[in-house]
């Protein structure tokens, strides 16, 4: 199971004079179970390239696949494989539309096909899954909640469709930290207990760092790193910093206090065992 | 995508026509259509022909660009055309078979409707090709002015005019937005008769609502916060101020009001 | 202390507000909040959502009105409404969507918006708008079309609008929490600078610690009142505190905590890696 890019360029505005081509021969393999963070600056094609995931924009050259199948197609195949990958916008709460909680998260399943009884199934483990009560919910109107809770709802909207994959772009994106860790705990929970591959899009490298198993960035159009983020960070922390793009805090503070003697080992990536190391050299247990 | 609509037509340049002040071009446009109505006989029509391409050609626009904007109405054109030539009126019957009826009269009275409607939109065209849509919102506010005591609300038009071309790039990105996220949740806005449809575009069309709705909100806040409180004692950065040029093109348009009159009713008129 | 004799630009005496909301209840969104602001002070408010910072914000230019008590700014009562203009020019503010709150359709036309309201005469509006879009760095923007602009670039353009308004105190208000990094820094950054250089008075709202980290003074809320404020090095040492709120304090005063706790000897007011750096060396 896996989604491919196979040599993927992207050009906006093709044949007019504001034509641009903002991706440029991309190759990328995602599979079923990864954990991917997609970092790079606004306007780098981050955007464009997570659209191409899905099939909501076509490849200019080459092909985006999934596990065989064009995204791009017109077929019933490539219908059903676009919609193995649910796709979460910035800001999803701003495109909830029904009265009630319940009909707003049925709407993906509906539009499946399924009958009601499999439509109310999908909305409650749909729920539960973004720590959501139904029975105190389903019935509000979305738009009475707050604001962490409609963005759980809109992210529930997707996750009732049982996609394969899930693409989150920046999903804590104007929370603030108690929604933000909320929202992180529902979508590793997501994670962990269906198996489904995540690509999330983030401004964070703490999250990056935290979360994914693997990092791509992505800068002006191309991806320029690929691989498992404490590596990265570990490796790549100049070039990083050269392309304006942020290191995790932790990284940052580690070269403190290298830079006063105080040496960290590299395998050090977390509060908790960089408490202990500097506990260890200063003689405290 | 949406987003590659470009917001009215202006076409950017620095050219005698593109200088001009907005009041004059306005006001210059409505004395030339009142020239085209003016227009009679052939000689009339070849000097409007002249006069807009020579319009077009200072103004530096591609001539092509300017026919082009006859499209949208070119079904109209040719109808109004078809009725003159088949229903026509007048004595020197050319063709007659059941109602319909092909005079002489009839065809060249086609051709000069026809080619007033064309005439019309190219002018007009013009207008719109060499004037920003912000700089033309200023032009109507300006010359609504002095309509104000009688309750033309001059401001307010400008105003809402001006708020509209700021936000109609926003809310279509949004749009887009909206489109794709229903789309990515199995959304349907092809099939079914015209009263599904209608329906199937409500989950884009109530969030768009509803964001419309909060960008007012904030909007209105934001001007509160900024001193806003209607054109009252109001001032401008940007002041429109008349020149050498804007007299030229007011000589310009009313020589040609002039010269059609003269055309249709002068010492001239009976010999065409 | 001299400059704590000086009259408070902002003054802000036992001010609640009470509204209604949509299911008709009566909510105190602010419960007797104190707070005098001296003129060129940086004041950073933190607390998360639902803690009545953005209601304090819109108190200050009076686009709120106190149901009890008074906000004063130099000395004009708010509630007056001969002043109500002059407030406004003195304290410009900048809102949380940058989308928003830009009004023309022109970068020059918007930072130009504010003094035409006001009447100021052409030539004058033109200089203004000039020196505005200088001091946040957007002078080569100024003929562009704002939604062709990154989020950074437009919140510049809404400071730029309040300083050609001529205020010489700028409440924002959670103007980074729809930005990429990129378009922080450079909010926090513009904002500084005006600041330090032009001796703006600041009030930043933010549930982003590392924002109010340069403030004079941060400022903690909490369900509509002032739990505790200090530097930036006495508020983000209440580790627990902080969190217990739902609010993150930087990593260097996080790991400075833990340690004290397991009873090593810090010095007090860390809050930056290289504070604890040096402390540790």
């Amino acid at each position: 199971m896996s989604i491919e890019l196979e040599h993927v360029s992207f050009t906006y505005s093709k044949g007019t004079p504001y034509e641009k081509e903002v991706l440029h021969d991309i190759s990328l393999t995602i599979e079923k179970g990864e954990f991917v963070a997609i970092i790079g600056h606004t306007g780098s094609g981050k955007s464009t390239l997570i659209q191409h995931l899905n099939g909501l924009l076509h490849p200019t050259k080459g092909k985006a696949l999934l596990d065989g199948t064009d995204l791009s197609g017109k077929t019933k195949e490539a219908r059903a494989a676009r919609g193995k990958v649910g796709m979460v916008f910035q800001y999803p709460e701003h495109q909830l539309f029904a009265e009630t909680v319940y009909e707003d998260v049925a709407f993906g399943p509906r539009n499946l096909g399924l009958t009601e009884d499999e439509v109310e199934q999908r909305v409650r483990e749909a729920l539960q899954f973004v720590g959501l009560d139904y029975d105190a919910l389903a019935q509000r109107s979305p738009f009475n909640l707050s604001g962490g809770q409609m963005r759980r709802v809109a992210i529930a909207g997707v996750v009732s469709m049982k996609p394969d994959y899930l693409i989150l772009d920046e999903p804590s994106a104007g929370l603030d930290p108690g929604a933000r860790r909320d929202v992180f705990r529902e979508i590793l929970s997501l994670y962990k207990k269906q198996g489904i591959g995540i690509i999330m899009v983030t401004h964070s490298m703490e999250d990056a760092l935290q979360f994914a198993n693997r990092l791509l960035v992505v800068y002006d159009g191309r991806i320029i790193m690929d691989g498992k983020p404490a590596a990265l960070f570990r490796e790549r922390r100049k070039e990083l910093q050269d392309v304006g793009l942020d290191i995790p805090e932790i990284y940052k503070l580690k070269d403190a206090l290298r830079a006063k003697g105080l040496a960290i080992p590299e395998t050090v990536t977390d509060t908790a065992s960089l408490l202990k190391e500097i506990r260890k050299r200063k003689g405290l247990k | 995508m949406l987003g590659d609509i470009t917001l009215g037509q202006y076409y950017p340049g620095n050219s005698f026509v593109h200088c001009l002040d907005p009041r004059t071009k306005i006001l210059v446009t409505l004395l030339l259509i009142v020239a085209i109505f003016l227009a009679q006989s052939v000689p009339a029509y070849v000097a409007l022909w002249v006069m807009v391409f020579f319009v077009i050609a200072i103004s530096k626009l591609p001539f092509l660009l300017v026919f082009k904007s006859v499209k949208p109405l070119l079904f109209i054109i040719l109808l109004t055309l078809a009725m003159h030539v088949f229903v026509g009126q007048g004595e020197t019957v050319l063709y007659q078979w059941k109602f319909i009826r092909i005079t002489q009269e009839g065809i060249a009275m086609g051709i000069k409707m026809s080619m007033r409607l064309m005439l019309l939109l190219m002018i007009s065209s013009v207008l719109t090709f060499t004037t920003s849509p912000i700089v033309l919102t200023d032009g109507i506010e300006s010359l609504l002015r002095p309509f104000r005591c009688i309750g033309v609300p001059a401001h307010e038009l400008a105003m809402m005019m001006t708020i509209a071309l700021r936000f109609i790039p926003t809310l279509l990105e949004e749009t887009d937005r909206i489109i794709k996220a229903q789309t990515s949740r199995g959304a349907d806005f092809q099939s079914g008769n015209i009263l599904q449809k209608a329906k199937n575009m409500l989950p884009i069309l109530i969030p768009l609502f509803i964001s419309a709705f909060r960008r007012a909100d904030d909007l209105a806040v934001a001007m509160e916060a900024r001193c806003y409180r209607g054109g009252e004692g109001r001032t401008r950065m940007h002041q429109l101020a008349y020149r050498g040029g804007d007299a030229a093109a007011f000589v310009f348009g009313i020589a040609m009001i002039v010269f059609l009159v003269l055309l249709r009713w002068g010492p001239l008129a009976a010999k065409l | 202390m001299e400059t704590k004799q000086q009259a408070p630009f902002i003054d802000i005496k036992d001010l609640s507000h009470i509204y209604t909301d949509t299911e008709n209840n009566e909510v105190l969104a602010l419960d007797k909040v104190n707070l005098a602001i001296r003129p060129g002070e940086f004041v950073a408010v933190i607390g998360t959502n639902g803690s009545g910072k953005s209601t304090l914000a819109r108190h200050l230019n009076a686009l709120l009105l106190p149901s009890e008590g008074t906000v004063k700014i130099q000395g004009m009562d708010t509630l007056d409404e001969t002043k109500l203009w002059e407030i406004r020019q003195n304290v410009g503010m900048v809102f949380q969507n940058p989308d928003n709150q830009i009004v023309a359709a022109v970068v020059e036309e918007d930072v130009a918006f504010g003094p035409e309201n006001i009447g100021v005469p052409p030539d004058e509006i033109r200089q203004r708008v000039e020196d505005a879009l200088k001091a946040v760095g957007m002078t080569e923007y100024r003929t562009r079309a704002p939604h062709l602009l990154s989020g950074g670039q437009k919140q510049r353009v809404a400071i730029a609008g309040t300083l050609a308004l001529g205020s010489n105190c700028i409440v924002l208000d959670e103007p980074t929490a729809m930005l990429d990094p990129q378009g922080r820094k450079e909010i926090v950054g513009t904002v500084r600078k005006l600041n330090k250089e032009k001796h703006i008075t600041v009030v930043y709202i933010t549930h982003n610690m590392v924002e109010a980290i340069h403030a004079d003074r941060v400022v903690v809320m909490k369900k509509g009142r002032i739990l505790f404020q200090g530097t930036p090095q006495e508020v983000f040492s209440r580790v627990e505190e902080l969190e217990e709120l739902g609010l993150e304090a930087p990593l260097a005063a996080k790991v400075a905590f833990e340690l004290r706790k397991t009873g090593m000897k810090l010095p007090q007011g860390i809050i930056t890696n290289e504070d604890l750096a040096q402390a540790l060396a």
